[in-house]
């Protein structure tokens, strides 16, 4: 079987000059420099704004239904609503201006990943709940439109309304809960499936000195009992 | 400096190393819009970073780094939400590109079989870079580093072997 010399591969590696064509004019450059980023932390801040600008014309809405709903009922419950929205953008503003420290790029790959995906299981997870409220809301909102237009008011619910409207939000919630889990663990799962291959050898390094410490200490008790056996055996023989 | 001396210069030094942009595509690229994509983000993360670079370092080395650091950190997106069909995986074939050895393509898809911070480590490795270097790099100590490249040359040599 033939061996491979990898050593004569680094070689023509060295030699190899097509790299060096200059394949990118200035004026390519310069026009990817004008593109996005697709980078991991453009995807959380693109989530974010969605996010933010979905609850604004929910929260705009809503007060279009208090204008109209006026002289009427539930505007304690619109009201509360409409500050929970506020709460909600405010929190995901806050998000948006974490995003470019807690996610930026170190010249250390192992610190840049771990910073990455610190961020998005320490942080960027609750905002994602957050965010799922958006779709209850505009679930909510549809619901008093509806309701006005239908009737012209929002009558007084039964229990089985509060039943059947109650899990249509919850369903609305747990399914962009989900969605939205699921599209950012995708991406997260491949900077983690880095930073473990990055500590893999950590642990067989880790295995290794251990080894080896335990074979020292192994020596050194060998050594100490050979010490010890020579000491006593002189003893006997002395005394 | 001035904003435009500063873009001006900044388009220069990327032109003048852009080799260290085609070997690293070479490297993690399976795809021309996977190429495009990683070119384009490297690109990027550079002038984002470029305000960071002090100089104590030369440029081509800290331009390894922000470079590697882009690739091992670009990820797929998800077929769920994003319609596959409208951006069809064509094949990438450095050859198209690049007047390449027939060694060199054979290490090109030893390589492709590696995972991603393997390719890296390698990469450095090919490149000449010290076992403390590469450990700087990547954030791990230099003993880890002997013990990852012990490993990638085999898995290579074997891969080599196959394709050979």
């Amino acid at each position: 079987m033939k061996v491979i010399d990898l050593d004569s591969i680094k070689a023509a590696w060295k030699i190899e000059r097509s790299f060096e064509d200059p394949i990118l004019s200035e004026a390519d450059i310069q026009h990817f420099l004008s593109g996005k980023s697709k980078d991991i932390s453009q995807l959380f801040r693109k989530g974010l704004i969605f996010d933010i600008v979905l609850k604004s014309v929910v929260g705009a809405s809503l007060i279009g239904v208090f204008f109209l709903l006026r002289a009427n009922q539930p505007l304690m419950l619109i009201s509360a609503i409409l500050m929970l929205i506020l709460w909600t953008i405010r929190y995901q503003w806050h998000m948006i201006s974490r995003i470019p420290k807690a996610t930026a790029s170190d010249p250390v790959i192992r610190t840049s990943l771990e910073n990455k995906v610190k961020f998005y299981h320490q942080h960027f997870r609750k905002s994602l709940y957050v965010g799922a409220l958006s779709n209850s809301l505009f679930i909510l909102s549809g619901m008093l439109y509806y309701f006005y237009f239908k009737y012209g008011e929002i009558r007084p619910f039964t229990w089985d309304d509060y039943l059947v409207f109650g899990v249509i939000i919850i369903i609305g919630f747990a399914l962009g809960a989900y969605v939205q889990i699921a599209q950012h663990n995708f991406q997260v799962k491949q900077l983690e499936s880095c930073l473990k291959e990055i500590d893999e050898e950590s642990m067989s390094a880790l295995t290794l000195r251990e080894q080896r410490n335990k074979k020292r200490r192994l020596i050194l008790i060998f050594l100490l009992a050979l010490v010890c056996g020579l000491l006593l055996l002189a003893f006997f023989i002395f005394r | 400096m001035t904003h435009e001396r500063t873009n001006q210069h900044f388009l220069e030094l990327i032109h003048r190393h852009q080799s260290i942009i085609h070997k690293i595509c070479f490297v993690y690229c399976k795809s021309r819009p996977d190429q495009e994509d990683l070119q384009q983000e490297i690109i990027l993360q550079l002038w984002k970073s470029f305000p960071s670079f002090q100089g104590n370092a030369a440029f081509s080395t800290w331009m390894y780094r922000v470079a590697l650091n882009t690739a091992i950190n670009q990820t797929k997106r998800n077929g769920l939400l994003i319609d596959s069909s409208s951006s069809p995986e064509i094949p990438y074939d450095p050859s198209n590109f690049y007047d390449l050895s027939e060694e060199i393509q054979i290490l090109y898809r030893a390589i492709s079989q590696l995972r991603k911070v393997e390719k890296a480590i390698i990469l450095l490795w090919l490149e000449e870079k010290s076992y403390e270097e590469i450990a700087e790099s990547m954030g791990i100590s230099v003993k880890n580093v002997s013990v990852k490249l012990v490993r990638i040359r085999t898995r290579l040599a074997e891969i080599i072997q196959k394709l050979q």
